[in-house]
């Protein structure tokens, strides 16, 4: 791997373990640190193939190298994203006497971020059909579907 | 008559140059902050006039009570603003970054900064308003009345100083940055306020705390309001009646 991509990856992991040591100091559980990158990256691992094989079938996907930088890109959108907002998300949790307003504040953060990533993943990959567009907004929506319940059950399990 | 710049030291002109150039010409002040020349002594300056400017309205709103309460409010209301301002900045630069748009933390810090010193010293310009208030014995629902709509004329006049920044550098993802950065401002700085209130306090008053105890967030007395406007009374909520002020 290329060092243009290591960086990406590297904000891609740093911001969501941040996120994650938020909620971990809120709970004195260290699972949280664990959690979110393992949700992030497992969710992007599992759903990208079928990205590319869809638009692919569309016939308007760019080549598999193309996509895959636009993934690592995307990623590394998300992680810069979540280390810029790591700042407040810590004083509004860290101010707040409710674990509630943690888990409120790290879920919009990350909500946050994972839309920007989404915008920067469609800029990169550009609009080639209708089609292709079709299969992108499908894919964000499952894929921000299935993070979101992962997440959602381990807010939850966290607080509870 | 002698000019106060010809009085001043050369490191004070300089400051007094750069707040003049912001009050006159904001866009030259926005194109020396993207050039990067003297970001150094234009964050001093701009920190230094936030404090400033701060402290005399703090001081203004601290007066309606009078007594400590001055001193009071004249430390916080800098501290609200130059926390949230630090807090908030790396925020532009990310979402930013992240929608492609060029890193650049010190230019983006100091564009913040300048966008509030100019809010700063508009706030510090209604400080006479504020003691008019006072000596013309307003009430105290009047008063607060009157402190946020100055407040929210100096809030627009600052936000329109970084979007008018953020608009002529036609970077990409320019207008979700500044959409991410009122939100996370707006969070932020309704937060710290209110950790660090009370700023306006009635006159009568007897007890003043610098701050008052920690008794939940702002987001935390939203949900216990919402919850009470439903008829579900926590017995805590909104025990202190001197609620957010």
């Amino acid at each position: 791997m290329s060092r243009v991509h290591s960086r990406p990856i590297a904000f891609a992991a740093l911001g969501p373990i941040a996120i994650g040591g938020i909620l971990a100091v809120r709970a004195d559980q260290l699972a949280p640190l664990f959690a979110v990158p393992a949700i992030v990256f497992g969710v992007v691992a599992a759903t990208a193939p079928a990205l590319y094989i869809a638009t692919a079938a569309t016939g308007a996907a760019p080549p598999v190298a193309t996509v895959v930088r636009a993934l690592v890109t995307a990623l590394g959108a998300f992680g810069i994203a979540l280390v810029g907002l790591v700042l407040p998300a810590a004083f509004l949790s860290l101010s707040s006497l409710s674990i509630t307003t943690t888990v409120v504040v790290t879920s919009a953060a990350l909500a946050g971020a994972g839309l920007l990533a989404l915008r920067r993943l469609a800029g990169e990959l550009g609009a080639r059909s209708l089609g292709a567009a079709v299969v992108f907004g499908v894919w964000s929506l499952t894929t921000l579907g299935i993070a979101g319940r992962l997440w959602a059950d381990f807010a939850w399990e966290v607080i509870s | 008559m002698i000019a106060a710049t010809e009085l001043a030291t050369p490191a004070t002109s300089a400051a007094l140059a750069v707040i003049d150039q912001l009050l006159r010409d904001r866009d030259g002040m926005i194109a020396r902050i993207r050039a990067g020349t003297q970001l150094v002594a234009i964050m001093r300056t701009m920190v230094a006039t936030i404090a400033l400017c701060g402290a005399m309205i703090g001081a203004g709103l601290g007066s309606y009570r009078g007594g400590v309460q001055i001193g009071y409010a004249a430390i916080k209301l800098p501290l609200v603003l130059l926390g949230t301002a630090a807090l908030s900045a790396p925020a532009l630069s990310a979402i930013g970054a992240s929608l492609g748009r060029r890193a650049r933390l010190g230019v983006d810090l100091a564009m913040v900064m300048a966008s509030l010193a100019y809010g700063a010293l508009l706030l510090a310009a209604c400080t006479p308003l504020v003691l008019l208030a006072r000596a013309l014995s307003l009430p105290y629902h009047h008063t607060i009345l009157a402190v946020v709509g100055m407040f929210a004329v100096a809030g627009i006049a600052s936000l329109r100083m970084v979007v008018h920044a953020l608009a002529t550098e036609a970077a990409p993802g320019w207008r979700t940055a500044v959409v991410g950065l009122c939100v996370v401002f707006a969070v932020v700085g309704g937060q710290l306020a209110w950790a660090l209130r009370p700023y306006l306090v009635r006159p009568r008053a007897q007890d003043l705390a610098f701050v008052r105890a920690l008794e939940g967030s702002l987001f935390d007395a939203v949900m216990g309001t919402f919850a009470s406007a439903r008829g579900r009374y926590a017995p805590d909520v909104n025990a202190n009646d001197e609620g957010w002020r």
